[in-house]
Protein backbone atom coordinates (compact mmCIF):
# COMPACT_ATOMS: atom_id res chain seq x y z
CA UNK A 1 0.00 0.00 0.00
CA UNK A 2 1.36 3.31 -0.99
CA UNK A 3 0.66 5.23 2.03
CA UNK A 4 3.16 2.73 4.00
CA UNK A 5 5.83 3.90 2.55
CA UNK A 6 8.01 6.50 3.87
CA UNK A 7 11.49 8.44 4.30
CA UNK A 8 12.56 6.99 7.33
CA UNK A 9 13.52 3.47 5.80
CA UNK A 10 16.90 5.48 5.21
CA UNK A 11 17.33 5.31 9.00
CA UNK A 12 18.66 1.85 9.76
CA UNK A 13 17.35 1.51 13.32
CA UNK A 14 19.67 -1.49 13.84
CA UNK A 15 18.16 -3.64 16.18
CA UNK A 16 21.47 -4.52 18.18
CA UNK A 17 21.79 -0.38 18.13
CA UNK A 18 18.47 -0.05 19.56
CA UNK A 19 19.40 -3.12 22.36
CA UNK A 20 22.82 -1.16 23.08
CA UNK A 21 20.43 2.34 23.83
CA UNK A 22 18.46 0.41 25.95
CA UNK A 23 21.12 -1.14 27.92
CA UNK A 24 22.43 2.45 28.23
CA UNK A 25 19.74 4.21 29.65
CA UNK A 26 18.97 0.92 31.99
CA UNK A 27 22.87 1.31 33.45
CA UNK A 28 22.40 5.14 33.61
CA UNK A 29 19.30 4.76 35.20
CA UNK A 30 20.24 1.53 37.36
CA UNK A 31 16.59 0.64 36.39
CA UNK A 32 14.75 -2.70 35.03
CA UNK A 33 12.47 -3.50 32.57
CA UNK A 34 15.13 -4.55 30.15
CA UNK A 35 13.97 -7.41 28.73
CA UNK A 36 10.46 -6.19 28.21
CA UNK A 37 11.95 -3.44 25.95
CA UNK A 38 14.40 -6.73 24.46
CA UNK A 39 11.25 -8.28 23.21
CA UNK A 40 9.67 -5.67 21.18
CA UNK A 41 12.74 -4.12 19.13
CA UNK A 42 12.43 -5.69 15.90
CA UNK A 43 8.66 -4.90 16.30
CA UNK A 44 9.53 -1.50 16.60
CA UNK A 45 12.36 -0.82 14.22
CA UNK A 46 9.73 -2.32 11.32
CA UNK A 47 7.32 0.22 12.32
CA UNK A 48 9.45 3.00 12.65
CA UNK A 49 12.04 2.10 9.45
CA UNK A 50 8.80 1.13 7.19
CA UNK A 51 5.14 2.19 8.54
CA UNK A 52 5.03 4.81 10.87
CA UNK A 53 4.64 7.90 8.95
CA UNK A 54 4.90 11.15 10.54
CA UNK A 55 4.77 14.19 8.69
CA UNK A 56 8.01 16.41 8.99
CA UNK A 57 9.04 14.01 11.11
CA UNK A 58 6.99 15.95 13.97
CA UNK A 59 5.96 14.00 16.85
CA UNK A 60 2.95 15.58 17.12
CA UNK A 61 2.04 16.27 13.55
CA UNK A 62 -1.46 15.91 13.26
CA UNK A 63 -1.78 13.85 10.01
CA UNK A 64 0.34 11.20 12.15
CA UNK A 65 -0.06 7.42 12.74
CA UNK A 66 -0.09 6.44 16.08
CA UNK A 67 1.82 4.23 17.80
CA UNK A 68 0.01 3.03 21.22
CA UNK A 69 2.47 1.49 23.77
CA UNK A 70 0.10 -0.47 25.93
CA UNK A 71 2.72 -2.41 27.69
CA UNK A 72 4.79 0.67 28.75
CA UNK A 73 7.00 -1.55 30.42
CA UNK A 74 8.72 -1.59 26.81
CA UNK A 75 9.69 2.07 26.79
CA UNK A 76 13.45 2.23 26.41
CA UNK A 77 12.88 0.41 23.62
CA UNK A 78 10.56 3.21 22.38
CA UNK A 79 12.95 6.03 23.51
CA UNK A 80 15.86 3.81 21.49
CA UNK A 81 14.02 4.25 18.10
CA UNK A 82 13.14 7.60 19.12
CA UNK A 83 16.92 8.44 19.75
CA UNK A 84 17.52 7.01 16.09
CA UNK A 85 14.74 10.09 14.93
CA UNK A 86 16.38 12.57 16.57
CA UNK A 87 13.79 13.13 18.91
CA UNK A 88 15.77 12.81 21.85
CA UNK A 89 18.96 13.67 22.57
CA UNK A 90 22.56 11.68 23.94
CA UNK A 91 21.70 13.86 27.34
CA UNK A 92 18.17 11.64 28.08
CA UNK A 93 20.54 8.49 27.10
CA UNK A 94 23.13 9.64 29.41
CA UNK A 95 20.62 11.44 32.23
CA UNK A 96 17.88 8.37 32.64
CA UNK A 97 16.22 8.68 35.88
CA UNK A 98 17.97 11.87 36.74
CA UNK A 99 16.07 13.86 38.85
CA UNK A 100 13.90 16.34 37.33
CA UNK A 101 14.02 14.86 34.16
CA UNK A 102 11.32 13.85 31.51
CA UNK A 103 11.43 10.73 30.71
CA UNK A 104 9.97 8.18 33.21
CA UNK A 105 10.30 4.41 33.60
CA UNK A 106 7.08 3.90 32.08
CA UNK A 107 5.34 5.58 29.02
CA UNK A 108 4.02 9.05 29.48
CA UNK A 109 2.33 11.43 27.15
CA UNK A 110 3.75 14.51 28.00
CA UNK A 111 7.01 13.40 26.17
CA UNK A 112 6.53 13.97 22.45
CA UNK A 113 6.63 10.23 20.80
CA UNK A 114 5.20 8.54 23.01
CA UNK A 115 1.01 9.18 22.93
CA UNK A 116 -0.11 7.34 26.19
CA UNK A 117 0.63 7.21 29.90
CA UNK A 118 0.32 3.63 30.45
CA UNK A 119 2.46 0.68 32.60
CA UNK A 120 -0.82 0.30 34.41
CA UNK A 121 -1.95 -1.94 32.05
CA UNK A 122 -5.05 -2.32 29.55
CA UNK A 123 -5.28 1.16 29.24
CA UNK A 124 -3.52 2.14 25.87
CA UNK A 125 -5.45 -0.20 23.67
CA UNK A 126 -8.54 1.38 25.18
CA UNK A 127 -7.26 4.32 24.16
CA UNK A 128 -6.32 3.26 20.71
CA UNK A 129 -8.96 1.98 19.91
CA UNK A 130 -10.70 5.47 20.37
CA UNK A 131 -7.97 6.94 18.18
CA UNK A 132 -8.85 4.68 15.87
CA UNK A 133 -12.55 5.19 15.81
CA UNK A 134 -11.93 9.10 15.81
CA UNK A 135 -9.64 9.32 12.37
CA UNK A 136 -12.17 6.54 10.73
CA UNK A 137 -14.63 8.99 11.61
CA UNK A 138 -12.78 11.76 10.23
CA UNK A 139 -12.32 9.68 6.98
CA UNK A 140 -8.25 10.23 7.31
CA UNK A 141 -5.72 7.20 5.90
CA UNK A 142 -3.91 7.68 9.06
CA UNK A 143 -3.24 4.04 10.93
CA UNK A 144 -3.22 3.16 14.75
CA UNK A 145 -0.88 0.38 16.05
CA UNK A 146 -1.22 -0.20 20.01
CA UNK A 147 1.39 -2.66 21.31
CA UNK A 148 0.32 -5.17 24.60
CA UNK A 149 1.87 -7.51 26.33
CA UNK A 150 0.61 -11.15 26.32
CA UNK A 151 0.59 -10.41 30.00
CA UNK A 152 -1.58 -7.39 29.64
CA UNK A 153 -4.32 -9.63 28.01
CA UNK A 154 -5.21 -10.60 31.47
CA UNK A 155 -6.94 -6.96 31.67
CA UNK A 156 -10.37 -7.02 30.87
CA UNK A 157 -10.77 -3.34 29.40
CA UNK A 158 -8.22 -5.16 26.25
CA UNK A 159 -11.35 -7.64 25.59
CA UNK A 160 -14.33 -4.99 25.83
CA UNK A 161 -12.20 -2.87 23.60
CA UNK A 162 -11.52 -5.44 20.76
CA UNK A 163 -15.66 -6.08 20.65
CA UNK A 164 -15.74 -2.92 20.20
CA UNK A 165 -12.86 -2.70 17.42
CA UNK A 166 -14.56 -5.30 15.57
CA UNK A 167 -17.83 -3.90 15.73
CA UNK A 168 -17.12 -0.71 14.77
CA UNK A 169 -15.23 -2.48 11.87
CA UNK A 170 -11.42 -0.69 12.70
CA UNK A 171 -9.85 -1.66 9.88
CA UNK A 172 -7.32 1.29 10.90
CA UNK A 173 -6.96 -0.36 13.75
CA UNK A 174 -3.83 -2.69 14.26
CA UNK A 175 -3.25 -4.57 17.89
CA UNK A 176 0.44 -5.90 18.13
CA UNK A 177 0.80 -8.84 20.65
CA UNK A 178 4.42 -8.98 22.13
CA UNK A 179 3.78 -12.83 22.91
CA UNK A 180 7.46 -13.55 25.20
CA UNK A 181 5.52 -16.00 26.73
CA UNK A 182 6.09 -14.33 30.19
CA UNK A 183 4.40 -11.62 32.67
CA UNK A 184 5.42 -10.14 36.21
CA UNK A 185 5.41 -13.45 38.55
CA UNK A 186 6.07 -16.01 35.39
CA UNK A 187 5.15 -17.92 32.20
CA UNK A 188 1.62 -16.53 30.85
CA UNK A 189 0.83 -20.23 31.11
CA UNK A 190 1.60 -20.49 34.96
CA UNK A 191 0.07 -17.68 35.89
CA UNK A 192 -3.67 -17.25 33.33
CA UNK A 193 -2.99 -19.39 30.47
CA UNK A 194 -4.17 -17.33 27.22
CA UNK A 195 -4.91 -20.55 24.95
CA UNK A 196 -5.19 -20.22 21.74
CA UNK A 197 -4.47 -16.50 20.82
CA UNK A 198 -5.32 -16.76 17.34
CA UNK A 199 -8.40 -18.41 17.56
CA UNK A 200 -9.80 -15.99 20.33
CA UNK A 201 -8.83 -12.78 18.61
CA UNK A 202 -10.16 -14.30 15.00
CA UNK A 203 -13.06 -15.29 16.25
CA UNK A 204 -13.42 -11.55 18.14
CA UNK A 205 -13.63 -10.43 14.49
CA UNK A 206 -9.84 -9.73 13.86
CA UNK A 207 -7.66 -10.84 10.77
CA UNK A 208 -5.04 -12.57 12.31
CA UNK A 209 -1.62 -13.25 11.32
CA UNK A 210 1.32 -15.12 13.71
CA UNK A 211 4.76 -14.35 13.33
CA UNK A 212 8.22 -14.58 14.57
CA UNK A 213 8.39 -11.64 16.05
CA UNK A 214 11.83 -10.99 15.88
CA UNK A 215 12.27 -11.85 12.26
CA UNK A 216 12.11 -7.77 10.43
CA UNK A 217 11.23 -9.36 7.08
CA UNK A 218 8.66 -11.14 8.16
CA UNK A 219 7.42 -8.59 10.76
CA UNK A 220 7.09 -6.16 7.54
CA UNK A 221 5.64 -8.59 5.66
CA UNK A 222 2.54 -9.76 7.56
CA UNK A 223 2.02 -5.66 8.54
CA UNK A 224 1.51 -5.15 4.78
CA UNK A 225 -0.15 -8.43 4.35
CA UNK A 226 -2.68 -7.57 7.32
CA UNK A 227 -3.06 -3.98 6.04
CA UNK A 228 -4.18 -5.00 2.33
CA UNK A 229 -6.19 -7.84 3.76
CA UNK A 230 -10.33 -7.78 4.01
CA UNK A 231 -11.12 -4.03 4.70
CA UNK A 232 -13.85 -3.38 7.61
CA UNK A 233 -11.90 -5.76 10.13
CA UNK A 234 -9.53 -4.46 12.43
CA UNK A 235 -5.92 -6.46 12.41
CA UNK A 236 -3.90 -8.32 14.84
CA UNK A 237 -0.15 -9.33 14.37
CA UNK A 238 0.40 -11.98 17.41
CA UNK A 239 4.68 -11.66 17.55
CA UNK A 240 6.40 -15.09 19.04
CA UNK A 241 9.15 -13.25 20.68
CA UNK A 242 11.48 -14.10 23.52
CA UNK A 243 11.55 -11.81 26.52
CA UNK A 244 15.43 -10.65 26.74
CA UNK A 245 16.23 -11.36 23.34
CA UNK A 246 19.58 -10.75 22.02
CA UNK A 247 21.17 -10.71 25.36
CA UNK A 248 22.01 -15.01 25.66
CA UNK A 249 21.76 -14.44 29.75
CA UNK A 250 18.44 -12.52 29.68
CA UNK A 251 16.95 -14.48 27.32
CA UNK A 252 13.37 -16.25 28.70
CA UNK A 253 15.33 -15.53 32.27
CA UNK A 254 12.54 -13.57 33.65
CA UNK A 255 14.63 -12.16 36.64
CA UNK A 256 15.33 -9.55 34.12
CA UNK A 257 12.16 -7.85 34.09
CA UNK A 258 13.77 -6.60 37.60
CA UNK A 259 17.23 -6.85 37.48
CA UNK A 260 19.41 -4.08 37.53
CA UNK A 261 22.80 -3.81 35.53
CA UNK A 262 26.40 -3.73 37.36
CA UNK A 263 29.33 -3.31 35.75
CA UNK A 264 29.98 -6.48 34.68
CA UNK A 265 27.04 -7.85 33.36
CA UNK A 266 26.35 -4.14 31.70
CA UNK A 267 30.32 -4.93 29.90
CA UNK A 268 28.53 -8.68 28.86
CA UNK A 269 25.70 -7.72 27.68
CA UNK A 270 27.12 -4.80 25.05
CA UNK A 271 29.67 -6.86 24.29
CA UNK A 272 27.14 -10.13 23.54
CA UNK A 273 25.36 -7.13 21.28
CA UNK A 274 28.97 -7.24 19.18
CA UNK A 275 30.30 -3.80 20.75
CA UNK A 276 33.52 -2.81 22.13
CA UNK A 277 32.21 -0.51 23.99
CA UNK A 278 29.32 2.26 24.95
CA UNK A 279 28.59 4.74 22.17
CA UNK A 280 29.55 7.67 24.13
CA UNK B 1 -33.62 18.90 34.70
CA UNK B 2 -32.88 15.36 32.50
CA UNK B 3 -35.26 17.19 29.48
CA UNK B 4 -33.44 20.44 30.54
CA UNK B 5 -29.87 17.92 30.24
CA UNK B 6 -31.07 16.39 27.52
CA UNK B 7 -31.92 19.53 25.45
CA UNK B 8 -28.24 21.25 25.91
CA UNK B 9 -26.70 17.98 24.82
CA UNK B 10 -29.04 18.08 21.66
CA UNK B 11 -27.86 22.06 20.99
CA UNK B 12 -24.63 21.46 21.85
CA UNK B 13 -24.30 18.43 19.77
CA UNK B 14 -26.60 20.54 16.36
CA UNK B 15 -23.67 23.55 17.03
CA UNK B 16 -20.55 21.43 17.02
CA UNK B 17 -20.09 18.26 15.00
CA UNK B 18 -17.28 17.26 17.24
CA UNK B 19 -19.63 16.81 19.93
CA UNK B 20 -20.30 12.68 20.21
CA UNK B 21 -22.21 10.96 22.93
CA UNK B 22 -20.88 7.70 24.30
CA UNK B 23 -23.35 5.73 26.82
CA UNK B 24 -22.70 2.54 28.25
CA UNK B 25 -26.15 1.08 27.31
CA UNK B 26 -27.51 3.41 29.51
CA UNK B 27 -30.25 6.28 29.29
CA UNK B 28 -33.14 4.38 27.55
CA UNK B 29 -35.69 6.70 26.95
CA UNK B 30 -33.42 9.54 27.57
CA UNK B 31 -31.43 10.24 24.34
CA UNK B 32 -34.17 9.58 22.08
CA UNK B 33 -34.22 12.98 21.03
CA UNK B 34 -30.43 12.71 20.77
CA UNK B 35 -30.63 9.98 18.55
CA UNK B 36 -32.90 11.29 16.29
CA UNK B 37 -31.55 13.90 15.48
CA UNK B 38 -27.65 13.04 15.73
CA UNK B 39 -27.54 9.67 14.53
CA UNK B 40 -23.87 9.90 13.73
CA UNK B 41 -22.77 11.48 16.87
CA UNK B 42 -24.32 8.59 19.29
CA UNK B 43 -21.99 5.57 20.41
CA UNK B 44 -23.28 3.23 22.47
CA UNK B 45 -20.11 1.67 23.72
CA UNK B 46 -21.69 -1.36 25.53
CA UNK B 47 -21.69 -2.80 28.50
CA UNK B 48 -18.01 -2.00 28.73
CA UNK B 49 -17.08 1.26 30.85
CA UNK B 50 -13.69 1.20 30.97
CA UNK B 51 -12.88 0.53 27.47
CA UNK B 52 -15.42 3.59 26.98
CA UNK B 53 -13.72 6.12 29.25
CA UNK B 54 -10.67 4.93 27.65
CA UNK B 55 -11.96 5.70 23.90
CA UNK B 56 -13.26 8.75 24.92
CA UNK B 57 -9.78 9.67 25.68
CA UNK B 58 -8.61 8.26 22.24
CA UNK B 59 -11.61 10.24 20.72
CA UNK B 60 -10.49 13.36 22.64
CA UNK B 61 -7.03 13.17 21.34
CA UNK B 62 -7.97 13.52 17.57
CA UNK B 63 -10.51 16.21 18.21
CA UNK B 64 -13.40 15.14 19.20
CA UNK B 65 -15.46 16.36 21.90
CA UNK B 66 -16.79 13.04 23.80
CA UNK B 67 -19.40 13.38 26.53
CA UNK B 68 -19.35 10.33 28.38
CA UNK B 69 -23.07 8.90 30.28
CA UNK B 70 -23.16 6.55 32.44
CA UNK B 71 -24.75 5.90 36.03
CA UNK B 72 -22.44 7.65 38.62
CA UNK B 73 -21.62 4.22 40.33
CA UNK B 74 -19.93 3.46 36.90
CA UNK B 75 -18.99 6.95 35.76
CA UNK B 76 -16.91 7.82 36.96
CA UNK B 77 -16.73 5.32 39.86
CA UNK B 78 -15.73 1.90 37.81
CA UNK B 79 -13.55 4.25 35.68
CA UNK B 80 -12.04 6.22 38.22
CA UNK B 81 -8.14 4.69 36.76
CA UNK B 82 -9.38 5.25 32.98
CA UNK B 83 -10.37 9.15 34.01
CA UNK B 84 -7.10 9.64 36.12
CA UNK B 85 -4.64 8.44 33.87
CA UNK B 86 -6.65 8.31 29.87
CA UNK B 87 -8.17 11.97 31.01
CA UNK B 88 -6.94 13.73 33.36
CA UNK B 89 -3.50 13.40 32.98
CA UNK B 90 -3.36 15.30 29.59
CA UNK B 91 -6.29 17.90 30.16
CA UNK B 92 -8.26 16.26 27.58
CA UNK B 93 -12.19 18.03 26.83
CA UNK B 94 -14.06 14.76 28.04
CA UNK B 95 -17.18 15.62 30.00
CA UNK B 96 -18.38 12.36 32.34
CA UNK B 97 -21.82 12.65 33.01
CA UNK B 98 -22.94 10.32 36.13
CA UNK B 99 -26.17 10.07 36.25
CA UNK B 100 -28.52 8.71 39.42
CA UNK B 101 -26.06 10.22 42.03
CA UNK B 102 -26.75 9.99 45.40
CA UNK B 103 -29.83 7.55 46.22
CA UNK B 104 -31.94 7.62 43.01
CA UNK B 105 -31.77 4.05 42.54
CA UNK B 106 -33.22 3.76 45.76
CA UNK B 107 -34.81 0.06 45.24
CA UNK B 108 -31.90 -1.22 43.60
CA UNK B 109 -28.91 -1.56 46.29
CA UNK B 110 -25.96 -0.51 46.99
CA UNK B 111 -24.73 -1.85 43.14
CA UNK B 112 -26.23 1.60 42.09
CA UNK B 113 -26.05 3.68 44.70
CA UNK B 114 -23.65 6.49 44.52
CA UNK B 115 -22.25 8.60 47.62
CA UNK B 116 -18.74 8.54 47.10
CA UNK B 117 -18.20 9.91 43.47
CA UNK B 118 -17.42 13.52 44.61
CA UNK B 119 -14.54 12.60 47.09
CA UNK B 120 -13.09 9.95 44.20
CA UNK B 121 -13.16 12.37 41.43
CA UNK B 122 -12.15 15.69 43.82
CA UNK B 123 -8.69 14.47 44.04
CA UNK B 124 -7.70 14.17 40.39
CA UNK B 125 -5.71 17.17 39.29
CA UNK B 126 -7.43 18.88 36.04
CA UNK B 127 -10.53 17.75 36.63
CA UNK B 128 -13.44 20.01 37.47
CA UNK B 129 -16.65 18.63 39.33
CA UNK B 130 -19.83 20.21 38.84
CA UNK B 131 -23.01 19.21 40.53
CA UNK B 132 -26.12 21.34 39.23
CA UNK B 133 -29.28 21.41 41.53
CA UNK B 134 -32.13 22.03 39.01
CA UNK B 135 -33.03 22.45 35.36
CA UNK B 136 -31.34 25.97 35.50
CA UNK B 137 -28.23 25.04 36.48
CA UNK B 138 -28.24 22.30 34.71
CA UNK B 139 -28.33 24.56 31.01
CA UNK B 140 -25.53 26.44 32.88
CA UNK B 141 -23.19 24.25 33.57
CA UNK B 142 -23.48 21.76 30.60
CA UNK B 143 -22.68 24.98 28.49
CA UNK B 144 -20.05 25.69 31.09
CA UNK B 145 -18.59 22.12 30.41
CA UNK B 146 -18.64 22.39 26.61
CA UNK B 147 -16.79 25.51 27.35
CA UNK B 148 -14.37 25.36 29.32
CA UNK B 149 -12.39 22.53 26.85
CA UNK B 150 -10.76 20.20 29.65
CA UNK B 151 -11.92 17.17 31.70
CA UNK B 152 -15.11 17.75 33.76
CA UNK B 153 -17.59 15.47 35.54
CA UNK B 154 -20.91 16.29 36.01
CA UNK B 155 -23.05 15.04 38.51
CA UNK B 156 -26.48 14.37 38.22
CA UNK B 157 -28.79 13.39 41.36
CA UNK B 158 -32.09 13.32 42.03
CA UNK B 159 -33.78 15.38 39.16
CA UNK B 160 -37.56 16.15 39.97
CA UNK B 161 -37.54 18.50 42.70
CA UNK B 162 -38.44 21.32 41.14
CA UNK B 163 -36.59 24.72 39.92
CA UNK B 164 -34.86 26.96 42.54
CA UNK B 165 -33.54 29.74 40.52
CA UNK B 166 -36.25 31.73 39.44
CA UNK B 167 -34.65 32.39 35.98
CA UNK B 168 -31.62 31.66 33.64
CA UNK B 169 -28.44 31.78 34.68
CA UNK B 170 -26.48 33.63 32.57
CA UNK B 171 -22.90 33.78 33.95
CA UNK B 172 -21.72 30.84 35.70
CA UNK B 173 -17.85 31.51 36.45
CA UNK B 174 -15.94 28.98 37.12
CA UNK B 175 -15.99 27.62 41.04
CA UNK B 176 -18.65 30.44 42.14
CA UNK B 177 -21.10 29.95 45.07
CA UNK B 178 -24.76 31.19 43.94
CA UNK B 179 -26.93 32.63 46.45
CA UNK B 180 -29.78 31.95 46.72
CA UNK B 181 -31.65 33.35 49.74
CA UNK B 182 -30.42 36.23 52.23
CA UNK B 183 -31.18 35.80 55.99
CA UNK B 184 -30.50 36.55 59.45
CA UNK B 185 -26.29 37.10 59.84
CA UNK B 186 -26.37 36.04 63.16
CA UNK B 187 -27.52 32.20 62.39
CA UNK B 188 -25.32 29.69 60.23
CA UNK B 189 -25.71 30.04 56.58
CA UNK B 190 -26.49 26.89 54.11
CA UNK B 191 -24.23 25.90 51.25
CA UNK B 192 -26.21 23.22 49.51
CA UNK B 193 -25.30 21.22 46.39
CA UNK B 194 -27.66 19.45 43.82
CA UNK B 195 -30.90 17.50 45.00
CA UNK B 196 -29.97 19.39 48.69
CA UNK B 197 -31.17 22.63 47.66
CA UNK B 198 -34.29 22.26 47.63
CA UNK B 199 -34.31 21.24 51.22
CA UNK B 200 -31.81 24.13 52.17
CA UNK B 201 -34.06 26.62 50.33
CA UNK B 202 -36.92 25.42 52.59
CA UNK B 203 -35.89 25.21 55.78
CA UNK B 204 -34.06 28.34 55.40
CA UNK B 205 -37.33 29.99 54.91
CA UNK B 206 -38.67 28.65 58.30
CA UNK B 207 -35.17 30.13 60.35
CA UNK B 208 -34.73 33.16 58.31
CA UNK B 209 -30.85 31.52 56.73
CA UNK B 210 -28.94 32.72 54.36
CA UNK B 211 -28.66 29.85 51.67
CA UNK B 212 -25.82 29.25 48.79
CA UNK B 213 -25.83 26.93 46.09
CA UNK B 214 -22.38 25.04 44.80
CA UNK B 215 -22.72 24.01 41.52
CA UNK B 216 -19.05 23.79 41.82
CA UNK B 217 -17.35 21.11 44.09
CA UNK B 218 -13.78 21.75 42.22
CA UNK B 219 -13.01 24.26 41.93
CA UNK B 220 -14.46 26.44 44.44
CA UNK B 221 -13.85 29.54 44.92
CA UNK B 222 -11.76 30.39 48.31
CA UNK B 223 -13.01 34.06 48.33
CA UNK B 224 -16.67 33.07 48.06
CA UNK B 225 -16.31 30.50 50.55
CA UNK B 226 -14.60 32.80 53.23
CA UNK B 227 -17.23 35.72 52.61
CA UNK B 228 -19.97 33.55 53.27
CA UNK B 229 -17.97 32.47 56.51
CA UNK B 230 -18.10 36.01 57.32
CA UNK B 231 -21.15 37.03 56.75
CA UNK B 232 -22.90 34.46 59.25
CA UNK B 233 -22.37 32.64 62.01
CA UNK B 234 -21.14 29.19 61.42
CA UNK B 235 -21.86 27.38 58.18
CA UNK B 236 -23.98 24.07 57.08
CA UNK B 237 -23.33 22.22 54.25
CA UNK B 238 -25.75 19.74 52.48
CA UNK B 239 -24.91 17.60 50.15
CA UNK B 240 -26.60 13.69 48.99
CA UNK B 241 -22.90 12.20 49.48
CA UNK B 242 -20.74 10.60 52.00
CA UNK B 243 -19.74 13.57 54.95
CA UNK B 244 -16.44 12.61 53.66
CA UNK B 245 -14.73 14.13 50.70
CA UNK B 246 -17.44 16.17 49.38
CA UNK B 247 -18.66 19.53 49.59
CA UNK B 248 -18.56 19.60 53.75
CA UNK B 249 -15.12 18.70 52.98
CA UNK B 250 -14.49 21.33 50.25
CA UNK B 251 -15.45 23.87 52.39
CA UNK B 252 -14.23 23.03 55.62
CA UNK B 253 -10.63 22.63 54.03
CA UNK B 254 -10.84 26.62 52.89
CA UNK B 255 -12.81 27.48 56.32
CA UNK B 256 -10.26 26.08 58.30
CA UNK B 257 -7.06 27.78 56.53
CA UNK B 258 -8.52 30.93 55.11
CA UNK B 259 -11.33 31.88 57.61
CA UNK B 260 -12.54 29.46 60.48
CA UNK B 261 -15.61 29.03 61.25
CA UNK B 262 -17.57 26.08 62.80
CA UNK B 263 -18.85 23.96 60.22
CA UNK B 264 -22.06 21.59 60.52
CA UNK B 265 -21.27 18.77 57.77
CA UNK B 266 -25.13 17.14 56.77
CA UNK B 267 -24.35 13.98 54.54
CA UNK B 268 -24.15 10.80 53.98
CA UNK B 269 -23.00 8.64 57.17
CA UNK B 270 -20.11 6.87 56.51
CA UNK B 271 -21.85 3.62 55.42
CA UNK B 272 -23.56 1.51 52.90
CA UNK B 273 -27.72 1.69 52.96
CA UNK B 274 -28.91 -1.48 54.85
CA UNK B 275 -32.86 -1.03 53.53
CA UNK B 276 -34.87 -1.07 50.25
CA UNK B 277 -37.13 1.64 49.72
CA UNK B 278 -38.56 4.80 48.03
CA UNK B 279 -35.55 7.52 47.44
CA UNK B 280 -37.79 9.51 50.46
CA UNK B 281 -37.03 6.49 52.51
CA UNK B 282 -33.55 5.95 52.06
CA UNK B 283 -32.75 9.75 52.89
CA UNK B 284 -35.18 8.92 56.22
CA UNK B 285 -32.72 6.03 56.95
CA UNK B 286 -29.40 8.17 56.70
CA UNK B 287 -31.01 11.26 58.64
CA UNK B 288 -31.13 13.44 55.20
CA UNK B 289 -34.90 13.80 55.03
CA UNK B 290 -36.40 17.43 55.52
CA UNK B 291 -37.54 16.85 58.63
CA UNK B 292 -33.84 15.39 60.17
CA UNK B 293 -32.47 18.27 58.80
CA UNK B 294 -34.91 20.98 59.78
CA UNK B 295 -34.05 19.35 63.59
CA UNK B 296 -30.42 19.20 63.11
CA UNK B 297 -29.97 22.60 61.66
CA UNK B 298 -32.43 24.38 63.98
CA UNK B 299 -30.39 22.31 67.07
CA UNK B 300 -26.86 23.80 65.62
CA UNK B 301 -28.41 27.47 65.65
CA UNK B 302 -29.44 27.31 69.13
CA UNK B 303 -26.18 25.77 70.12
CA UNK B 304 -23.72 28.64 67.84
CA UNK B 305 -26.43 30.93 70.05
CA UNK B 306 -25.67 29.74 73.22
CA UNK B 307 -21.29 29.84 72.41
CA UNK B 308 -21.65 33.05 71.25
CA UNK B 309 -23.50 34.49 74.39
CA UNK B 310 -20.97 32.33 76.34
CA UNK B 311 -17.71 34.09 74.82
CA UNK B 312 -19.94 37.21 74.99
Amino acid sequence: MASTIIDNSIIPFDPARMRRTVLEMAYAGSTVHIACAFSIIELLTVLYRHHLRYPGNDPRAEGRDYLVLSKGHGVMAQYACMHELGWLENSHIKNYFKDGTDLKGLSDSRVAGLEVTSGSLGHGFSVGVGIALGLKQKGTDQKVYAIVGDGELNEGPIWEGALVASHHKLENLMLIVDKNGFQAMGTTDDVLALGDLTAKLTSFGFETLEVDGHDEFVIDAAIRRLWESSPSKPKALIARTVKGKGVSFMESVNLWHYTRLNPQSFAEAISELGFSGTSK
Amino acid sequence: MREAFSNALVRLALADSKVLLLTGDHGYSLFDEFRKRCPDQYINAGIAEQNMVGMAAGLARVGFRPFVYGLAAFVPIRTVEQIKLDIAHDDLPVVLLGDGAGFVYSHLGTSHQSTEDIACTRAIPHLQVLSPADRLEMTAVMDYAYATIGPVYLRMGKADLGDVHDGPISSLQQGRLLKVRDGRADRPGLIATGSMLRAAVDIATSLDLMVWSAPFLKPLNVDDVRSTAKATNGLVTLEEHSVLGGLGAAVSEITSEHQPTRVLRIGVPDRFSEHCGTHAYLLREHGLDIDSVRERVRAYCELLASNSIALA
